[in-house]
């Protein structure tokens, strides 16, 4: 009875080991993955017209290191955006060139969210200057183009802005913004009507793109600036790319011959095993 | 003499039984009893980053200044890319969208290609660049996509011989039945890039790998 048992636990710890190679092996490493990115962005605009030009900094709240720097930004510019975390921070103006460590003209608070994008411009005149973020739009509607205009000339208090047979802003004051609308995408003249007279400027307005059109004061009565807000692509293919026709792939090996011959080696032992049972009862039985 | 033959016999049998089920084990384990994908040994020795008469690898310690008055001029058409840490330099064609809807992969497996249908490189937007992960014999020319690390540097040069500077943001796997539409093909509001490859497991019924490798990179420059 020995040798049975000790053959039954040889036996049974071999298809023990079988059950746990198995799942093992079918189990495929995947996931390359970090973290998805949570990130918000912030562009920084200079629209007040009788302000020099200043530099902007960006502090993560509460915090005076490692600002974003922006420098010698003058009436008119935008920057691009940037990518930053999600959370609390400063942003403060300082006059091109003044020390970092100087008191800053103007500075002021906003929150960012993850997946949002935010303008912070310094808006209104030199004398009751502002920071103030204006809310971006990421997603114009399929084939659509959403426009918006910030108004930032000093010269003309209200201006309206048009678009074809679209109003984009009615008589829209000074250092203020229009909600975004969505128009048909295309080129044409952006009209703008003021107290003075009516210019028109040639605009691009994408598909599936977000634009603000900015109102500035130019040398010469008022100009145009048009920004892309956010951009995607025109038509979004249909699922997945199929790149790649498997030369490198790992050739799944079949376990069933490893399987196949185990159960075969246990049936042979089986059946040695139960052959000896029986003349070793044999003898026994004889020698009585 | 009848008894000790037959009780040989069986000792024997029960003796290569037990053999043959460790031989059956051992070949097991040798075989399946490691999960890690099998990667080719050699990678490919790193590219040189492309220069141009405008391009300063410096650095930019502070965000980059705005350039005046950030409009909605397109940059030039992309034609080559370079992808120093993985050895990539490889010319760039046109990818459009197939009969199907979906998107159009390069003809030749030793090119990318940018899909027309997304924004330039270097403009707002994600721009959308594929290649192959292999052919039917070895590596092609994304096979090296996945070991991309944040911080790796992705160059598009430009028919006017400019070049945008990207930075890789993250590496990331999808099941392809779930493709993250939205995420490579929407709306961003800054200069992106999302370089798309296969992975995963191999199906050899279709033909087809079951994930997509995507890179996601930033303007930098």
């Amino acid at each position: 009875m020995f040798r049975y048992s000790a053959a039954m636990t040889l036996l049974g710890g071999l298809v023990a080991l079988v059950t746990a190679v198995a799942p093992a092996a079918s189990a495929s490493a995947s996931t390359t993955g970090s973290a998805s990115a949570s990130v918000g962005w912030v562009r920084c605009a200079h629209l007040s017209p009788n302000t020099p030009a200043v530099d902007v900094y960006m502090y993560a709240f509460g915090t005076t290191s490692n600002p974003t720097i922006l420098r010698h930004v003058s009436y008119g510019n935008v920057s691009d955006y940037m990518a930053v975390k999600p959370g609390q921070y400063t942003v403060a103006m300082r006059a091109a060139g003044a020390p970092s460590a100087s008191k800053p003209v103007l500075s002021n608070s906003f929150s960012i969210s993850a997946g949002k994008s935010y303008t912070i411009a310094g808006v209104g005149p030199a004398n009751g200057l502002r920071l103030q973020a204006f809310d971006d739009q990421l997603t114009a509607p399929a084939g659509k183009s959403l426009v918006r205009v910030i108004q930032a000339s000093l010269k003309e208090h209200n201006v309206t802005v048009s678009y074809g047979s679209d109003v984009l802003a009615n008589k829209l004051a000074f250092a203020s913004a229009t909600n975004y609308q969505a128009i048909e995408a295309g080129s044409g003249m952006v009209k703008f009507s003021s107290s003075g007279s009516d210019t028109s400027a040639p605009v691009e307005l994408s598909a599936d793109t977000v634009h603000t059109i900015v109102v500035l004061d130019g040398a010469n009565g008022l100009k145009v600036d048009t920004l892309t807000d956010a951009a995607g692509s025109q038509v979004a293919p249909a699922g997945a790319a199929q790149t790649g026709f498997g030369g490198t792939a790992p050739r799944p090996v079949s376990p069933a011959p490893w399987l196949l011959t185990m159960a075969a080696g246990a049936l042979l032992a089986l059946a040695g095993f139960a052959s000896l049972r029986r003349t070793r009862s044999g003898r026994t039985g004889a020698a009585r | 003499m009848k008894l000790p033959r037959k009780r040989l016999w069986s000792v024997t049998a029960l003796t290569a039984g037990v053999l043959v089920v460790g031989a059956g084990t051992a070949g097991l384990i040798a075989t399946h009893g490691h999960t890690s994908t099998v990667r080719l040994a050699s990678r490919p020795s790193t590219v040189p980053a492309p220069t141009s008469p405008e391009f300063s690898p410096v650095p930019n310690q502070t965000a980059q200044p705005p350039g005046g008055l950030s409009g909605v001029a397109q940059p030039a058409l992309p034609v080559k890319l370079t992808i120093p840490s993985i050895g990539v330099r490889t010319s760039l064609i046109h990818l459009g969208l197939q009969a199907n809807g979906s998107l159009q992969v390069p003809g030749s497996t030793t090119v990318a290609g940018w899909y027309t249908g997304s924004p330039r490189p270097g403009a707002v937007g994600g721009a959308v660049i594929a290649g192959h992960v292999d052919n039917y014999h070895g590596p092609a020319v994304f096979y090296w996509l996945r070991d991309l690390k944040p911080g790796d540097k992705v160059y598009v040069t430009r028919a006017d011989g400019t070049i945008a500077v990207f930075s890789v943001t993250r590496v990331q796997e999808y099941p392809k039945a779930a493709f993250p539409t939205s995420v490579v093909y929407g709306p961003a509001p800054d200069a992106e890039l999302r370089l798309i490859t296969c992975g995963g497991t191999f199906d050899s019924t279709t033909g087809h790998y079951l994930s997509n490798v995507i890179a996601y990179a930033t303007l930098v420059q």
